[in-house]
């Protein structure tokens, strides 16, 4: 008897979560892959390899990324630039790019790491091979060409949305842009490859005027 | 293998011999090169490191540094205004401009026909008759810009052969620091008296 | 030296009391104290300039605190040092604050960053943040200076450091400061290169990244680097070297401060020695020689092929049948297991490691009285009879050169040319090739009584080798006489080119040697017999000899173990023909060259970086080599090989790893006793010279022996090595293969106008055995009656050890 009003009991928690989750507002599965969630805006994805506005390559092969990387994924050799037809600004660009996806911890400290902001995390996650080989992503497979679009190894995949690449670039920014008054209102990186969408950086006064801080007030 | 001519070899043989390390003899062997093309160029370094038993590039170091050695060809009238404090104080950069401005020439250029070069000059020892001028290392204190605008008309004028600091003092001079005593008819740079053993320069200026 | 106890004096830094060295430079002694104060300018091994001014430190000498730069001021009794004091903070950052103000921050593509002594020292007594805002000096980035090294004066800090090496220690100043004032720069003159021996070392002096190695340039990261201590072998005096390898590629060598060698300098040679390594052209698989085309093939048919043979010669004609060349090149461990299978295995006595433009055995391995490279820095006295040092033996010429220049001794030069160490020399003599006893017996004969009397003081170290092809052996035994006979304690340094001679030597790579400094009918042989079983007491012949028994046929088998004779033998026709007319060659050796390909098998080596083994030098230090990366494909260490090849041939040398070979040697070479690699590893990490107590047996004394004096009425010809040659290693070499001469003879101008030559003519020298085409260069070091021809250079035939020499101008 007693046994039969505990089962019972038990059974309404389930009866009870099985009516709410078909009328009611509790719905918690979503139905991937035919539906996405809406992801964090930080969230740690596979990486891309940016190009500045005018083309150029923004990685210059320091090797900064392969240094701090923990799961010691990353390889980069660098290489003279052709002066006459430079990949990168400066001497050197990174000749040989390669990421093992299997390794990484998506763990974001060659973003931080990078001085060129050369390497940008997407929040692209799906990317499961069936080869270990094709889990080594090279310079081919990460760097964006020269619209901004960056390739995608399964482009025909129907779980891949090859839109996300697109908002790749830029958005870990721990420094000021170049902190010369040169650039005072002059747009200088941008979240996207291809023509700047953002203001560019107020000047020192516009700042003071915003946060109430006056000239001699030292701080 | 010297490029220089024979006169110029007996007179650097003569500078060498009076220092006791051939090396010492530089500054005035690159006189010497300078003398012989006009400016120094890159042979005649080369040459006065051979005399002297040291690289070409201990020659540029000590040429590069001093900014008598001229390295690019100079005009026929080298205008040298100085522009250190005193001058500065007293119109000094006014009286460049106007130099620059009347010759056409700006500051360590030359103009296209080779006649005047002008340049601006640290000090020239001439603090008490500020702002002063050279030309051709000669002389002349107290210049105001107008009259150093007619200074350069002159020279591009009168052309002559010999710049006498007297002659140009009288001309276009102000102020002077002090009473010149002893009147310089050849001109400072003759032939090398600064580098002759003291009371051995010929009365007639050298060779 | 002054004599004497060395005086301590009392300072207080930072609150504590050491006890210091008088006369010590303060930031030595501070460091010695355990107290570091920054420096970029300062440098162990150069004199204080004080030029970056970063080491300024807070001192009272009794007079009130004063700021004074601590590389400049030498200590002094009751100093107080204040190295953390807010005045001292103050000042070194701002200091720094101004070395940085024109320093542009492209760490990221600067080769020097993560190594550089100014991001570190930014980073531990800089100020963090720079006022600085405006433009920074912009200079052409990266201008090539020499072939080696690249300059980016934007990053330069103007610490006089390579300007100082090159002025001071190696003494070609080519590169100084211009410009001097507020633009200062440091560049090259105009079309003169900095074509120095030594331009490496002052990418490693540079405390920034101004100055970058081609070779390394971009090639890895510091913190990507693996590193181990080893010992270059492109230098017989075997300077330290640390080699730093990034994904089993070598990218760089650095030298190793180092008092006993080479104080961190390296020349060109040993720095960027490293690419022939990675060379495409290595051999990865043996080979054997199929209907006249060499096929890759296995290990085991590899062995076969090739001890089958050698044994049949051995069984049909006597191990007298059968001859090794090579061996210098190698490590001792190699080169013992080389003499153990000539003798054990091959039974023959013909073995040499030289190629016939060396000193003999005799005296290579047993001077009696042996000078020591530190010993160069006491003597009163050095004489250098011999191969020019700066071409041949750039260790020892940058410390003959300190010697002389710094440290006072008298320097006698006797070359028949000019060479590197003339202008600090207190006396050069120059001689016609072939003529050099004629010279050593005016010596005796009084001829030059200020060269006797330098002589004749109480220290004289004599670094005596065969300076030019033309002399024989003799002349350099008979100028060891003559030092041996002056007054004061001589001590002698006999030169040889080729990296190991000295250890193949020790180890018995000689017809009349044995292991460890003893002669093959010698009393030593008895000990020997207990290892190795009955041996040869008859000497064998020599690389000339075994030549020449190749010819006539009395030899039909040859063992080449790292060794070239055709490039390399004096007479290389002789080589070509003798290797022609062999029966048999197997070669052991790291590509095909002219003379491995008359081989019928060739055995794929190990090379430097790529086996472990011991080392010695010119002064007989025996130093450690390591391995840091594998070798490529089926390489395998010589010792290995020779082991296979002796258990086919029927005769086992059990040999089972290089440790344990170093062990045998140390049981079986009377010299080498006491010689263990745990011994090198930890206690003596510098190496020891051998032998580490008692006399070598073989206990040589030069004794001058008179030899025709050649007088020809025509040219001489001198005939010499210079750094760069077609070597093999330094042929695959890219870097360094392009900054050989080329086919060139040098002639003095009153004998080019005498020829009615100009520069760039070809001229057509004849010998009695064999001529050539050079391309003439004007040169006034040569001296008129002698042309200079230097040895194996790309392109050029060689003329062979005669000193008479027809030139005249070849038709275009």
């Amino acid at each position: 008897m007693g046994v039969l009003a505990e089962f019972l009991k038990g059974l309404a928690v389930t009866g009870k979560t099985m009516i709410r989750t078909i009328f009611g507002d509790g719905l918690v599965t979503t139905q991937y892959p035919k539906e996405k969630r809406q992801k964090p805006q930080r969230f740690h994805g596979r990486h891309v390899l940016n190009r500045y506005p005018d083309g150029m390559e923004k990685c210059i092969g320091c090797e900064l990324c392969a240094g701090v990387c923990p799961a010691k994924c990353i390889y980069v050799r660098g290489e003279d630039n052709d002066p006459d037809n430079p990949t990168s600004p400066g001497e050197r660009y990174g000749y040989v790019y390669e990421i093992n996806m299997l390794r990484c911890i998506f763990c974001g400290l060659c973003v931080e790491a990078c001085p060129t902001e050369a390497i940008t995390m997407t929040t692209l996650f799906e990317f499961s091979t069936t080869s270990r080989n094709d889990a080594i992503y090279t310079r081919e497979t990460l760097l964006m060409d020269e619209k901004g679009n960056v390739p995608h190894m399964f482009p025909e995949d129907p779980l891949i949305e090859p839109k996300e690449l697109l908002t790749a670039d830029g958005w870990v920014r721990a420094t000021a842009p170049a902190g010369m008054a040169a650039y005072e209102g002059v747009q200088m990186w941008q979240r996207t490859a291809g023509p700047a969408d953002w203001s560019p950086e107020p000047s020192q006064d516009e700042i003071d005027a915003t946060t109430g801080k006056s000239e001699d007030g030292d701080g | 293998m010297s490029h220089w001519s024979e006169s110029t070899q007996e007179r650097a043989r003569e500078i060498i011999d009076l220092y006791p390390q051939k090396r010492s003899a530089v500054m005035p062997l690159l006189y010497l090169a300078m003398a012989e093309e006009g400016h120094l160029t890159e042979t005649g370094m080369e040459e006065v490191a051979r005399w002297c038993e040291i690289t070409p590039a201990q020659v540029l170091s000590v040429a590069s540094f001093y900014t008598m050695y001229k390295r690019e060809r100079t005009g026929k009238y080298l205008i040298s205004c100085c522009t250190s404090i005193s001058c500065m104080l007293l119109g000094g950069d006014e009286v460049m401009h106007a130099v620059e401005d009347e010759s056409g020439v700006p500051h360590g250029e030359t103009d296209e026909e080779g006649l005047l070069s002008v340049e601006h000059a640290e000090c020239i020892g001439a603090c008490g008759g500020a702002p002063a001028v050279q030309v051709n290392y000669e002389l002349i204190e107290g210049v105001t810009p107008d009259k150093a605008r007619d200074l350069v008309t002159w020279l591009k004028k009168a052309r002559p052969v010999v710049v006498n600091t007297d002659e140009m003092q009288e001309l276009f001079g102000g102020r002077r620091s002090f009473d010149w005593a002893i009147p310089e008819t050849d001109g400072a740079i003759g032939p090398f008296p600064a580098f002759q053993p003291l009371g051995t320069v010929e009365s007639e200026g050298g060779e | 030296m002054t004599s004497g106890q060395p005086e301590f004096v009392t300072i207080t830094i930072d609150g504590r009391e050491h006890q210091v060295l008088s006369g010590e430079m303060l930031i030595t002694a501070a460091e010695d104290s355990g107290t570091y104060i920054p420096r970029f300018c300062w440098h162990p091994r150069m004199t204080p300039v004080g030029m970056c001014r970063v080491c300024i430190v807070e001192v009272d000498t009794g007079r009130g605190p004063a700021l004074i730069p601590a590389c400049m001021n030498p200590v002094s009794d009751g100093m107080v040092v204040a190295t953390q004091s807010d005045v001292t903070k103050k000042a070194q950052e701002a200091v720094l604050e101004f070395l940085l103000a024109n320093h542009p921050l492209d760490c990221p593509v600067c080769d020097k960053g993560g190594e550089c002594p100014l991001q570190d020292q930014a980073l531990s007594h800089g100020p963090g943040e720079s006022r600085f805002v405006e433009i920074k000096r912009n200079y052409e980035k990266p201008i090539p200076i020499s072939d080696l090294v690249l300059l980016d004066r934007e990053r330069c800090i103007l610490c006089d450091r390579c300007t100082r090496f090159s002025r001071e220690i190696s003494g070609d100043p080519l590169i100084e400061f211009f410009d001097r004032g507020n633009k200062t720069q440091v560049n090259t003159f105009p079309d003169h290169p900095f074509a120095s021996y030594f331009s490496g070392n002052t990418v490693q002096l540079c405390p920034v990244g101004a100055l970058t190695a081609g070779p390394y340039r971009f090639r890895a990261r510091p913190w990507d680097l693996l590193k181990v201590v080893s010992s270059s072998l492109f230098d017989t005096a075997h300077p330290r070297i640390e080699v730093h390898a990034s994904q089993n590629e070598i990218v760089r060598y650095t030298g190793v401060d180092n008092d006993a060698t080479n104080h961190g300098w390296l020349s060109d040679k040993a720095r960027f020695g490293f690419e022939y390594i990675h060379s495409e052209d290595r051999l990865g698989a043996p080979l054997v020689r199929r209907k006249g085309v060499y096929e890759a093939t296995d290990w085991a048919e590899a062995i076969d092929v090739a001890a089958d043979r050698l044994g049949l010669i051995r069984d049909e004609s006597g191990g007298d049948a059968l001859a090794v060349i090579g061996g210098a090149h190698g490590t001792n461990e190699d080169a013992y297991a080389l003499s153990k299978f000539a003798r054990v295995a091959l039974g023959t006595n013909n073995v040499d490691c030289r190629l016939g433009d060396s000193l003999s055995s005799h005296f290579l391995a047993g001077t009696v009285d042996r000078a020591t490279i530190g010993q160069l820095d006491d003597a009163d006295t050095i004489l250098v009879w011999g191969p020019d040092l700066k071409e041949e033996h750039p260790t020892l010429y940058l410390r003959v050169r300190r010697a002389a220049q710094e440290l006072g001794a008298e320097l006698v030069v006797v070359h028949p040319r000019a060479t590197g160490l003339d202008d600090v020399a207190f006396r050069k003599l120059t001689y016609r090739p072939g003529e050099g006893f004629d010279l050593v017996q005016a010596l005796d004969d009084g001829r030059y009584p200020d060269v006797i009397e330098a002589l004749d003081a109480d220290n004289v170290v004599a670094l005596i080798g065969i300076a030019s092809h033309a002399d024989g052996p003799h002349v350099a035994e008979a100028v060891a006489a003559l030092v041996r006979a002056r007054r004061g304690r001589s001590d002698l340094l006999p030169l040889n080119s080729r990296a190991n001679t000295y250890g193949a030597l020790d180890m018995g790579l000689a017809p009349d040697l044995l292991p460890g400094r003893v002669g093959v009918s010698q009393e030593g042989v008895g000990r020997l017999r207990d290892h190795w079983g009955e041996v040869p007491s008859v000497p064998g012949r020599d690389t000339a000899g075994i030549l020449e028994g190749l010819i006539s046929g009395e030899i039909r088998g040859l063992l080449l173990v790292g060794a070239d004779p055709v490039r390399d033998f004096p007479i290389p026709a002789l080589a070509e023909e003798a290797l022609e007319a062999a029966e048999w060659v197997v070669a052991i050796d790291l590509f095909i060259t002219d003379s491995t390909r008359h081989a019928e098998v060739i055995l794929p080596a190990e090379t430097f970086t790529e086996k472990e083994g011991t080392v010695t030098n010119v002064e007989g230090r025996v130093q450690k080599l390591n391995n840091i990366r594998p070798g490529p494909g089926q390489t395998r260490p010589d010792w290995a090989m020779l082991d296979d090849l002796a258990h086919r041939i029927g005769a086992p040398l059990g040999l089972s790893s290089a440790e344990a070979i170093s062990k045998e040697i140390s049981t079986v070479a009377p010299a080498y006793v006491g010689v263990s690699w745990d011994l090198l590893e930890w206690e003596a990490r510098d190496g020891v010279v051998v032998p580490l107590e008692g006399e070598s047996q073989l206990a040589h004394i030069p004794v001058a022996v008179a030899t025709d004096g050649k007088r020809e009425n025509g040219l001489s010809l001198h005939v010499a090595r210079t750094m760069y040659d077609d070597g093999v290693r330094l042929r695959h070499s890219p870097s360094l293969s392009r900054l050989a001469l080329g086919p060139v003879v040098l002639v003095n101008p009153l004998d080019a106008t005498a020829l009615d030559a100009v520069p760039g003519d070809s001229l057509r020298l004849v010998t009695v055995s064999g001529e050539g085409r050079f391309e003439m260069v004007v040169d006034e070091g040569t001296p008129a009656g002698t042309v200079y021809v230097p040895f194996n250079q790309p392109g050029a035939t060689a003329l062979g050890i005669d000193s008479a020499v027809e030139a005249e101008v070849a038709d275009a």
